[in-house]
């Protein structure tokens, strides 16, 4: 089991599964189904950032909502540490754990109600929580507004009123609103601009050490991730490849597929040669992936074994750092300094 | 917002005399013999005078814009001329008959109204499961079925067999009670002036001739205010901010109504407003059917006896009633849908 050391472990991920079927003709047979998420297991410890990584339609977003129940996952167990016990994260459950584990949404331009007042928008979740008194909420969204550096004279205003950047301060706003020990951001800075990016990732930051926040946080931007990550999941089409600690992850990848990913990032120094890896084709179906290793068609390294067996993510030197990669111990991976300078 | 208002109605001069240019031009087309002929009740008339000394007599023979300026005169001095084929000036035709249409009006929009936007929610709610289809189903065959045969239908059901909802406005003896002088009319409503007067059972009266007409106005109006209403809860339903909403704890119910339902009902609104504008603006098949005497069939028989003194009237009447119900609808729009902003 992927068990990390250090800090109390916060969240259990077990065999995670999101299934989409896929209907077809007039009686909406299932003929198959979209495996989005796909076996994932893994843990957050308290305190920590795990950032998750991939590309599009990789499941990492589909794989956060499913945590928080948002979309019903089709199998697998999800725990949440409460007290010292074991809180079961399902459909039933969830509604009395919302105030533990949140979200903050990638697109702060559709997900606030464009009828509803920012102090509505962010005491809604105290209401429902059993916060009875009005002013009590208010004066709580008050704080909240100024944690996350808006004012109290934003309360009265609606959401089409805000830039983009502040909407997303007031969906984390909104998010913290509970309490919760543990916080899903899904791309929460993939809709602005970047310089603004910076301002709302510092501020995720400072939240953290203030509230002594957990995040789950995904995203498809390397350097976003490397800035604010402890630990960094790596997924491909529908599950983790790689997961490690960020930097042995980022300087020493141990997966074909984060080295690519790494060689995709950009360098500010303009002498730097770095090697592009170019993976060949699409990225398959999640309808129909391939056998073995789901990333052997792609796989500049790939063998015959890769072709018929699935790998199994597996810590290999007992440094925590998982990989799910028949060759990881032969390969010899370039990572972001390890390129060459010319 | 006071601005705002006084801007919307500079334009009605400008609306109110296009309109009624456009039916100047409309009726220049026919000739004057043609525009005289409304005012011949019998051959008899013709025995002393000839065509012609009717045509000069009524100012046929002046050219059109002639006449468009006289008819603006007189209209300046609140004079809108004398209706032939309802025997009466067209003003107190229309004071007349208007009541009787707003009461239609009122009584109607509220089933339709709201059996539309229930039934568009049950639908939206089992989208694509058996309660839907059932309730697409009933919507559409009212929306199918032509307003002159289900009336006629329940006429012939809820009149001819059971003697319920007779038509008109009111029975024999209610209209003896209600055209002596001590029943004061308040308002033309017949309703609210029996009420006024303390008579319910000529209150009872009205509403038994007001139920079948409604009931024929909302079969017909329910199929469209649900595809609207159903369209647009399955849109708001899967919008990122009812995602949010569930997110913060919320029960099904609150992320139903409070949510979903409040942003689905902005579309509903302004198809809610131009359907009372069009109750508002007379119902000619159904007043026909009924035999309910509201602006609607007053208008039909004007047209249908080219009493062009009548259709001006009541076309300049629909064109302010337009733009007034349009700026209503308009200021509302900005109350339910915070990012509207009128200027």
């Amino acid at each position: 089991m992927t068990t990390p050391k250090g800090d109390p472990i916060l969240l259990k991920v077990e065999g995670l599964r999101k299934h989409f079927p896929i209907t077809k003709g007039l009686f909406r047979r299932t003929v198959g189904y979209v495996k989005a998420v796909d076996d994932v297991s893994f843990q957050v410890r308290r305190g920590e950032t795990l950032g998750v990584v991939g590309e599009s339609g990789c499941g990492k977003t589909t794989m956060g909502l499913s945590i928080v129940q948002l979309v019903q996952p089709t199998s697998g167990r999800i725990q949440l540490s409460d007290n010292g016990g074991w809180m079961e994260v399902n459909s039933k459950t969830i509604r009395h754990l919302r105030d533990k584990m949140q979200i903050v949404f990638q697109d702060p331009f559709s997900s606030l109600d464009p009828r509803m007042r920012i102090r509505d928008i962010v005491a809604e979740p105290l209401q429902a929580h059993g916060m009875k008194n009005r002013r009590q909420r208010y004066e709580r969204v008050e704080t909240l507004l100024e944690a996350v550096g808006l004012g109290s004279h934003h309360m009265n205003r609606f959401p089409h009123e805000f830039s983009g950047g502040q909407r997303q301060r007031i969906g984390i706003a909104r998010a913290l609103s509970l309490n919760p020990s543990l916080v899903v951001c899904d791309e929460p800075v993939s809709a602005l601009d970047v310089s603004v990016q910076a301002q709302v990732l510092n501020l995720l930051d400072d939240l953290q050490k203030e509230f002594g926040l957990t995040y789950l946080f995904v995203a498809h931007d390397l350097s976003v991730v490397q800035h604010i990550s402890d630990r960094v999941a790596v997924m491909y089409l529908g599950r983790i490849v790689e997961m490690g600690e960020v930097d042995p992850l980022f300087l020493y990848p141990k997966h074909p597929y984060t080295e690519a990913l790494l060689s995709a990032i950009p360098d500010p120094d303009p002498d730097v040669v770095g090697e592009q890896i170019i993976l060949q084709g699409d990225v398959p179906s999640p309808a129909d992936p391939p056998p073995g290793c789901h990333f052997h068609p792609r796989c500049r390294y790939a063998t015959e074994r890769c072709r018929q067996e699935a790998p199994e993510l597996a810590d290999l030197d007992g440094t925590e750092h998982f990989v799910a990669c028949h060759h990881a111990q032969d390969l010899d991976l370039t990572g972001v300094s390890t390129r060459a300078t010319a | 917002m006071l601005t705002y208002i006084a801007r919307r109605l500079l334009f009605l001069p400008v609306v109110l005399i296009g309109v009624t240019l456009l039916v100047f031009v409309a009726m220049s087309l026919l000739s004057p013999y043609q525009l005289v002929s409304t005012y011949i009740k019998s051959p008899e008339e013709l025995k002393n005078q000839s065509l012609d000394d009717l045509v000069r007599k009524y100012g046929l023979d002046q050219p059109a814009h002639v006449r468009y300026m006289n008819w603006m005169k007189n209209l300046f001095r609140g004079d809108l001329g004398y209706s032939v084929s309802a025997s009466m000036p067209v003003k107190e035709a229309i004071a007349r008959r208007f009541p009787a249409t707003i009461e239609l009006a009122l009584f109607a929009v509220i089933p339709v109204v709201f059996g539309g936007i229930w039934l568009g929610t049950i639908s939206a709610k089992n989208y694509n499961k058996p309660l839907d289809h059932l309730s697409r189903t009933f919507a559409i065959i009212g929306w199918s079925l032509p307003d002159f045969v289900f009336g006629l239908i329940l006429l012939m059901v809820f009149y001819g067999v059971l003697g319920w909802f007779p038509p008109g406005r009111l029975s024999m003896w209610a209209d003896t009670v209600v055209l002596t002088g001590d029943f004061v009319r308040y308002t033309g409503m017949n309703t609210v002036d029996s009420l006024l007067n303390g008579r319910p059972d000529i209150f009872w009266d009205a509403v038994r001739h007001l139920i079948a007409p409604v009931i024929t106005l909302a079969y017909l109006w329910w199929a469209y205010l649900l595809r609207i209403t159903r369209s647009s809860m399955l849109e708001v339903m899967n919008k990122d901010y009812v995602r949010t909403a569930r997110a913060k704890g919320l029960t099904e119910k609150v992320v139903a109504n409070r949510h979903i339902r409040r942003n689905a009902m902005i579309p509903v609104a302004t198809v809610s407003g131009s359907m009372v504008l069009g109750l508002l603006g007379g119902v000619v098949i159904v007043e026909t059917v009924f035999d309910y005497k509201g602006i609607g069939l007053l208008t039909a028989t004007g047209a249908q006896q080219l009493d062009y003194t009548l259709i001006l009237g009541t076309t300049l009447f629909y064109g302010m009633l337009l733009v007034l119900i349009n700026l209503v609808v308009d200021l509302l729009y900005a109350v339910i849908d915070p990012r509207v902003r009128l200027e």
